[in-house]
Parts: C-alpha cells; sequence; structure tokens
C-alpha cells in the first residue's frame, strides 16, 4: 500500500516535470517566431520564399561576391543550401605587368547589394594589413598608408569597433530587396609615404660593419579585406544584439549605434 | 509504469533540448567576405656614365632594368677657374633654380637618358686635354622614385627624407 502510493506521487511528479516541459518549449517557440518575424498573414505564410536572405558585394559595378539563401521554385521551399560565389577584390585595378603607381587614387567603389528575398540590415567590416611574400602578415607595417577613402553618406563609422587595422560600418537604412547600398568607399591610394620608409641592416664581419639600407615596403603586399554582415530586417534591435553584438536603435527604418 | 516513467522523463529532456534549437534558428543572417591585394616593387640603381672629348664632359644616366621609373637631376662642380656651359641636343635638361640640370622625362627600368654636354671653358693653354682629372670638374646627380598625385600626375620629391624604422642586426 505504502509502495502504491509512493509510486503514485512519483508518477504525478514525472508528469508535471513533463506538463512543465511542454510549456517551456511553447514559451520558447512563441519567442523564438517573435525574433523571426512579427507579423504573419496568410500572404506571408503563401510565400516561403520571403524567408531566403543573400547578400552580394559589388566592386565598380561587378558583383565579386555572393551568399544567398538557396530558394527550390519546384519544391517551393528554400531547400537548405547556399548559392555562394567568392571572388577577389582588386581584382582588375591593375593592367596585366602594370606597376602600382603611389599616391595615384585608383577607383575603388565598394557597396552591398540585398540579393536575398527579405528586407535586410548590413555592415562592413573592413581589414587592411601588409603581407610578406609567403602570405604572412606583417605587423610592423603601417595599415594607415593604404588609403581606402570612405564615403560616410548613410554608413555609420563604429568608433568602439575600429582598430589601425579594422574599419566597421552600419548601414543606417534598411536594404530592400533587389536593391544597392550607398557606395562606402570610392578610391584607394597607396600613400608616397611608403617610397620614404627604408630600414637599415648591419652586418658585422671582423672589425667593420656593413650597413645596408633597404626599402621596407619593397616586395610587400597590401591587402584589403572586405566582410559584409546582412541580418532579417524584422526584430532587428534584438537581431543584431544577438547576431552582432552590438546594441542598434532603429526608428522609422533608420538604424543608429547606441 | 517505470517504463512509462522512463518515456516520459526522456520525452520531456528532448522537449527542452528542441527548445534551444528553435532559438538558434531565431535570426535570418548570411555574410560574404572578399579580398585582394597588390605586391609594391620600390628601389631602383642607375649608373653614370661620363664620356671627355673637345673639353666637353658627356654625361648620361641609364637605369637597370629591374628599377622603378624615378627623375633624375644632375650638376658639376670645378674650381673658380673654370668656366662651365651646359647644353644638350633635345633640350631634355633643364636649369632649376639650385642649379641643378633636371632631365625632363621619366627614366623607366632599362633606360638611358639623353646626354648632358658639359663644356669646361676658361682652359689653360699650357693644359693637357687627354687628362680631364686635372681640370676637377665633378659631376654629381640624384635619382628619386616618381610619385603621383591622386588625379595620375607623376611629380618627383626631391625634398623627401627617407626614415628608418626597425633596425635589424644593430643598434640605432
Amino acid at each position: 500500500m505504502k509502495g502504491t502510493r509512493r509510486s503514485g506521487k512519483s508518477q504525478i511528479v514525472t508528469i508535471a516535470i513533463f506538463v512543465l516541459a511542454v510549456g517551456l518549449l511553447l514559451f520558447s517557440s512563441i519567442g523564438g517566431a517573435r525574433a523571426a518575424l512579427n507579423y504573419f498573414s496568410d500572404v506571408y505564410e503563401s510565400r516561403a520564399q520571403t524567408q531566403d536572405i543573400g547578400v552580394t558585394l559589388i566592386e565598380n559595378g561587378i558583383e565579386v561576391s555572393n551568399r544567398d539563401y538557396k530558394y527550390n521554385r519546384e519544391m517551393e521551399r528554400a531547400d537548405g543550401t547556399w548559392d555562394e560565389n567568392a571572388g577577389t577584390l582588386l581584382a582588375g585595378m591593375l593592367k596585366e605587368g602594370e606597376e602600382l603607381k603611389l599616391g595615384y587614387q585608383y577607383a575603388e567603389e565598394l557597396k552591398v547589394k540585398n540579393s536575398g528575398t527579405i528586407p535586410q540590415y548590413v555592415r562592413v567590416s573592413i581589414y587592411k594589413y601588409w603581407v610578406d611574400q609567403e602570405g604572412e602578415k606583417l605587423q610592423e607595417l603601417s595599415p594607415d598608408l593604404i588609403e581606402l577613402n570612405l564615403n560616410l553618406d548613410d554608413w555609420l563609422l563604429d568608433e568602439s569597433a575600429a582598430t589601425k587595422e579594422r574599419t566597421v560600418l552600419y548601414y543606417s537604412k534598411e536594404l530592400a530587396i533587389d536593391s544597392e547600398s550607398q557606395p562606402f568607399a570610392d578610391g584607394l591610394t597607396i600613400s608616397t609615404v611608403v617610397a620614404n620608409r627604408v630600414a637599415q641592416n648591419v652586418e658585422i664581419e671582423g672589425s667593420h660593419q656593413n650597413l645596408t639600407t633597404v626599402y621596407e615596403y619593397d616586395g610587400v603586399r597590401f591587402i584589403v579585406d572586405v566582410k559584409v554582415d546582412a541580418i532579417q530586417n524584422h526584430n532587428i534591435e534584438d537581431a543584431a544584439w544577438s547576431e552582432w553584438g552590438r546594441r542598434v536603435t532603429v526608428n522609422n527604418g533608420t538604424l543608429s549605434l547606441q | 509504469m517505470k517504463k512509462i516513467n522512463g518515456l516520459l522523463a526522456a520525452a520531456a529532456v528532448m522537449l527542452v533540448l528542441s527548445a534551444a534549437i528553435g532559438s538558434a534558428w531565431g535570426y535570418f543572417t548570411t555574410f560574404v567576405e572578399v579580398r585582394g591585394g597588390h605586391a609594391l616593387k620600390l628601389g631602383s640603381r642607375t649608373e653614370i656614365d661620363e664620356g671627355f672629348s673637345d673639353w666637353t664632359k658627356r654625361v648620361s644616366i641609364t637605369s637597370k632594368p629591374d628599377s622603378v621609373p624615378v627623375y633624375i637631376r644632375a650638376k658639376a662642380f670645378c674650381g673658380s677657374e673654370y668656366q662651365l656651359t651646359y647644353n644638350d641636343e633635345n633640350k631634355k635638361w633643364t636649369l632649376g633654380e639650385d642649379d641643378y640640370y633636371y632631365y625632363s622625362d621619366i627614366l623607366y627600368g632599362g633606360q638611358k637618358t639623353e646626354e648632358l654636354l658639359i663644356k669646361i671653358g676658361n682652359i689653360p693653354e699650357d693644359a693637357d686635354v687627354k687628362d680631364s682629372e686635372h681640370f676637377n670638374v665633378v659631376v654629381i646627380y640624384e635619382s628619386t622614385p616618381v610619385l603621383y598625385d591622386k588625379d595620375g600626375k607623376p611629380y618627383p620629391d626631391w625634398n623627401a627624407k627617407l626614415t628608418t624604422g626597425n633596425v635589424e642586426g644593430g643598434s640605432n
């Protein structure tokens, strides 16, 4: 009799835990749905492709790289794969055999296109640095001498994330489907200062030393690395905090940094 | 009964875990990353060729094939008893305010300047024409890499000062 009572209590506890788990699941599902979509209509429900997100980087009018969630039109749903094309930045900067001109501002217009099927917000992270012939980063050479001329119309500079090597920009406007942002850069110059920077190597031979002067930047390669992050427009403030780790405020579609 | 309890507990655990999956899929994001760059070539190697005939020094400067494009300037020194007169056939050398003669063209790797003719005047009557060193006429020349303004117009920076950063294998 005692054993039966204990067994009954145990069953009640188990069922209570199960009900609690179901309750937790339901609440968390509601949260997830709120995070993804703020509205849900019959029309929206009938168009599964509205869940596809995609972004493209455009350099001097040419799409150099994109990553779009793939929509399967036959199955009328996203099939879980990505359409990705990775190009190379600055590939058209110099003609074959042409040497780089110090001080000249090369055209380098960079902008972002929404190549998905939902409106989005975007940010770009720009990295500038020097590498040796083996591709190893040269920390002692100055990223400041790689001058990417930024255009901050509609782009917000995140000073809290800025370093000598990295610049982070947020586009203040919502990027509509198939639309392009304002350019965030329009020119690239390698400073003439690199022609004045030399290093001296001293080799001691017996009682005398040989002093050799070499250009610090001779033979090194400059690198510009651009990463574009895109995120859904729905519930953007929470989404940006969750996915980008950045507090933002959006009023009437205009994003500002907190 | 124990079996049912076990199943219920397992189902509860699975439900709670699946809730975590749901939140991970909460936001639609994507990204694209692209990079590129080019190598720099700096440094030049030039050498001077000097000839002497008819009381005239003939000077030209040659740039080695692997050199970057440079601008050239030159001038000559001599004792005050001599008089120097500069000339060149195609007027490529122009006198600057600092008494240097500036070569008008950019000298690309592998190219040679036209000759700068430096005529020595006021020669002593007993001078030996075959021994130019007796005249103590010394020619110096300088080169500087071609720089560009933002619009692509080339220019020399004759006032540029080389600065050193790191020193390897020795002290500052």
